[in-house]
């Protein structure tokens, strides 16, 4: 992974020191909160309804044990003993002291973090596929690619101030493991022709209020230009953005109400004065950057194929973890396995210091100390000998990490909402772990396969409700919590934007609706083999609709 | 109290000042009236608003005195973009003046982008730049409008020409 | 002056230092508990608090300075939204149970 130079080092101090100067001069009245949001948020620090929250930057999701275990320190000595995990990659501290963010700031730039561009209207921290440089489909790592647009980013003096906020997902797979669909700006690796890379790129994607997805505005971008182009992008949102309506502002409404032929072409336009300049990438700083990111030595472990046999045979437990949480690696001897965050009816995202801390000593023991941070809210460990799973499983199971649901229906993503958020209508967190109770039998979330659920607590949608197979979208009607359902929504290469399906639910119907919709599944698909969303895809919201609603329109 | 701000200290008598009313006073004009006023023959400025189209004074920068960006609000950075346009697309090389909300934090990267002078209004914060103290960052992961070093590592990093 | 009958109503904020959710008392000074807080049951009463959220916030003590609506039980003021319920309780979810013993036991 990327390792800080003295620059990033000396970079990382500066903002620090220029982070705590603010906060020193609000704290003593010298800046008003008007004045002082916007330096906070630039470092990621909310007020919420409790207290301050601080989001630290996990840039593209990775991770060694030492930053890990960092973050269980700030958990334990600033916080109340965890962090929740988000669906950008990032960690959120929900009861941090605006007095104590100097400290933080300090411990974190020691593991060379930071809390850069987590918030406010500039260009966020940039994500990329949690299986990067280990997925057996993957063209080519995206990491690199998102490091340099890290460093790019950061402190941009032109693009500090945007119409609002800016997210780049880069991918370097087909299979799209990073929503780049629903971003501000998408970045596909790929190869032309020639065998040289570059990237497909796609533009104005998003979620929130209007989701809309990205259309692609290149078919390939040679990787030199990578920073000249997104940089014409850029350039063209900052002064063409809309800023009257914070709902209109972000880039989706620009290239909606421009039409994206324009769009594109005022962008080519003003790439053509840039491409030639500065901001060429030269080959040598790519591959540069790119050795950081050489895979690890994986020493030849054979023996792994047989002992998983017999473990399996041993164990069902092991077997059903095996079989939906450990994915193939490009190392036939070697397997990536996703770390739950999802116990029943626990809170989607939560890790307690305690977990961390397990988490970062067993990425030492048996993944070559890297773990990544999944935009579903689980962990990652990459690089996981065949021959290590059942003792990494074992160890698991004792911090109570080995919950065998990825990609399950309790595999739910869920944002915050009211219990924490300021800007939440309704609650997130419960719905999650009603319906995680409700649906929690193993032998149950077997049968119904895969099923992703999304749930947000307001229209901002940062539970990603609307790329849900289902969506739960909590609002306020009348001072009282309601929730609207979307179908067939997806974030993969194949995305799309759930429809409503009709009136809301109250909190007490709302996991009886679920339910109802599971068991209309269940008995329209053609056989186990036929997934939630491709049998929604096929017979459309007609029967789900029908089993929701009809009942009372019979009533009425 | 309203002050005109360069990396050389407070201007004393800044004809551009945009509170100083007379008939002597030079004003700053507004795109469309500047582009009709470019034949004059005394020197005259341009006040930008965030909508205009820098790039619309490419045939009369020649004889600008200067130039004005506003920035009707902290939240409002298209005069960030509209300084690197003039800076580097029209090569423009005359005075630079933020107005309207500038901001303490904001100062280093408007700096960064190609302003050269700032008119202010916030006490604590013409406190901080008469002494100099701002809070900007001398290392900076890319290449803008100002003069820097090449910095170490990478072809887009760069660092402040520290007292230049 | 002339004094309508009103819902009753707090004055809240959160403490400028470490965010902390606070409610204005009696006596003047910023309690954690809502059920500490002044219950401004009239008009004037709600200026006064008014007036003071506005003096506490120039004086850069507290953020986010609101006047809420409540409703006034035998258990004590509840506020009418949920959001200010929850504010006022914390979260309704069982958080880092682990922790949050630990936590008491050193209280």
């Amino acid at each position: 992974m990327y390792r800080y130079d003295e620059f990033d080092h000396a970079f990382v101090e500066a903002r620090v020191n220029q982070f705590s100067d603010q906060v020193a001069r609000r704290l003593s009245g010298e800046i008003s909160e008007d004045a002082f949001k916007p330096l906070r948020l630039m470092n990621g620090v909310y007020l919420q309804l409790h207290a301050y929250m601080l989001r630290v930057a996990i840039p593209y999701g990775t991770l060694n044990s030492r930053q890990m275990r960092k973050l269980a320190h700030i958990a334990r000595t600033y916080d109340r003993g965890y962090g929740h995990f988000t669906t950008r990659q990032n960690i959120q501290y929900n009861w941090p002291a605006l007095s104590d963010m100097p400290a933080i700031l300090k411990e974190l730039a020691e593991v060379e973090m930071h809390a850069i561009q987590t918030s406010g209207n500039c260009i966020r921290n940039v994500t990329a596929d949690h299986f990067a440089g280990a997925a057996a489909d993957e063209i080519a790592d995206p990491r690199p690619y998102a490091e340099i647009l890290r460093q790019w980013s950061s402190v941009h003096p032109e693009f500090s101030f945007l119409p609002r906020k800016f997210k780049i997902a880069v991918t370097g797979s087909e299979r799209d493991r990073a929503a780049i669909q629903v971003h501000d700006i998408g970045l596909q690796l790929k190869k032309n022709d020639q065998g040289e890379l570059g990237f497909a790129v796609w533009i104005g994607g998003g979620q929130g209020r209007t989701p809309i997805l990205a259309k692609k505005i290149r078919d390939f971008l040679p990787e030199a230009d990578l920073l000249s182009y997104t940089t014409a992008i850029m350039r063209v949102y900052n002064l063409h953005g809309r800023r009257d309506n914070k709902y209109k502002a972000r880039i989706k409404i620009l290239v909606h109400e421009t039409g994206v032929e324009q769009l594109s072409a005022e962008i080519e336009a003003e790439w053509a004065h840039l491409k030639d300049g500065e901001l060429k990438l030269p080959g040598a700083d790519i591959a540069a950057i790119n050795a950081y990111f050489a895979p690890p030595a994986l020493a030849p472990r054979a023996e792994g194929w047989g002992e998983l046999a017999a473990w399996k045979k041993s164990d069902p437990g092991f077997a059903e973890w095996v079989g939906r949480n450990v994915a193939p690696h490009r190392h036939p001897d070697y397997a990536m396995v996703t770390i739950s965050l999802k116990p029943i009816g626990g809170i989607p995202g939560d890790a307690s210091a305690d977990q961390m801390d397990a988490v970062a000593r067993l990425a030492e023991e048996f993944a070559h100390d890297e773990i990544r941070v999944t935009h579903e809210q689980n962990l990652v460990l990459p690089h996981v000998a065949l021959a290590d799973l059942e003792p990494l499983y074992r160890a698991l199971l004792t911090d109570g990490l080995a919950t065998a649901n990825a990609g399950l229906i309790t595999d739910i993503i869920a944002c915050p909402g009211l219990d924490y958020c300021a800007l939440a209508n309704a609650r997130s967190i419960p719905v999650a772990q009603e319906i995680s109770n409700r649906f929690g039998d193993p032998k149950r979330q077997a049968e119904i396969g895969d099923l992703k659920i999304k749930i947000s607590g307001c229209i901002n949608a940062c539970g990603h409700h609307h790329v849900g197979h289902i969506g739960i979208l909590g609002v306020e009607k009348k001072g009282a919590e309601l929730y609207q359902i979307s179908l067939g929504g997806s974030g993969d290469e194949h995305a799309s934007i759930g429809q409503i399906t009709g009136r809301g639910f109250e909190p007490g119907e709302l996991t009886d609706a679920i339910e109802t919709i599971v068991d209309t599944y269940l008995a329209n698909r053609t056989g186990a083999a036929e997934t939630f969303i491709e049998c929604y895809r096929r017979i459309g919201a007609g029967p789900f609709k029908a089993a929701l609603y009809n009942s009372e329109s019979e009533a009425a | 109290m309203t002050v005109i701000w360069t990396q050389n200290g407070i201007v004393e008598n800044d004809p551009w000042v945009s509170d100083v009313t007379g008939a002597d006073a030079p004003k700053l004009l507004p795109l469309a009236e500047a582009l009709e006023h470019s034949q004059d023959n005394a020197p005259f400025g341009v006040v930008l608003q965030p909508a205009d189209d820098a790039r619309a004074l490419a045939p009369i920068l020649e004889s600008v005195a200067i130039v004005a960006l506003t920035f009707p609000a902290f939240s409002d950075g298209r005069g960030f973009s509209q300084a690197m346009l003039l800076r580097q697309r029209l090569g423009y090389t005359g005075e630079l003046r933020a107005v309207g909300t500038v901001l303490l934090d904001q100062v280093p990267l408007m700096l960064r982008t190609g302003f050269d002078s700032f008119e202010v209004h916030h006490a604590p914060t013409i406190e901080r730049l008469v002494e100099k103290r701002l809070p900007g960052i001398d290392l900076h992961y890319q290449p803008a409008a100002d003069k820097t070093d090449a910095g170490t590592g990478y072809s887009w990093r760069r660092t402040a020409i520290l007292n230049g | 002056m002339k004094t309508t009958q009103t819902k009753t109503k707090v004055l809240t904020a959160n403490r400028l230092t470490d965010g902390i959710s606070v409610w204005l008392g009696a006596s003047g000074e910023w309690t954690t508990s809502l059920k500490d807080a002044f219950l401004a049951r009239h008009e004037d009463a709600v200026a006064a608090i008014e007036a003071a959220g506005q003096t506490a916030l120039a004086d850069n003590r507290v953020v986010d300075v609101n006047v809420i609506e409540i409703e006034e039980t035998e258990s004590g003021p509840r506020p009418y939204r949920l959001r200010e319920r929850i504010r006022a309780d914390g979260p309704t979810i069982d958080y880092a149970p682990a922790s949050a013993a630990r936590v008491s036991q050193a209280a």
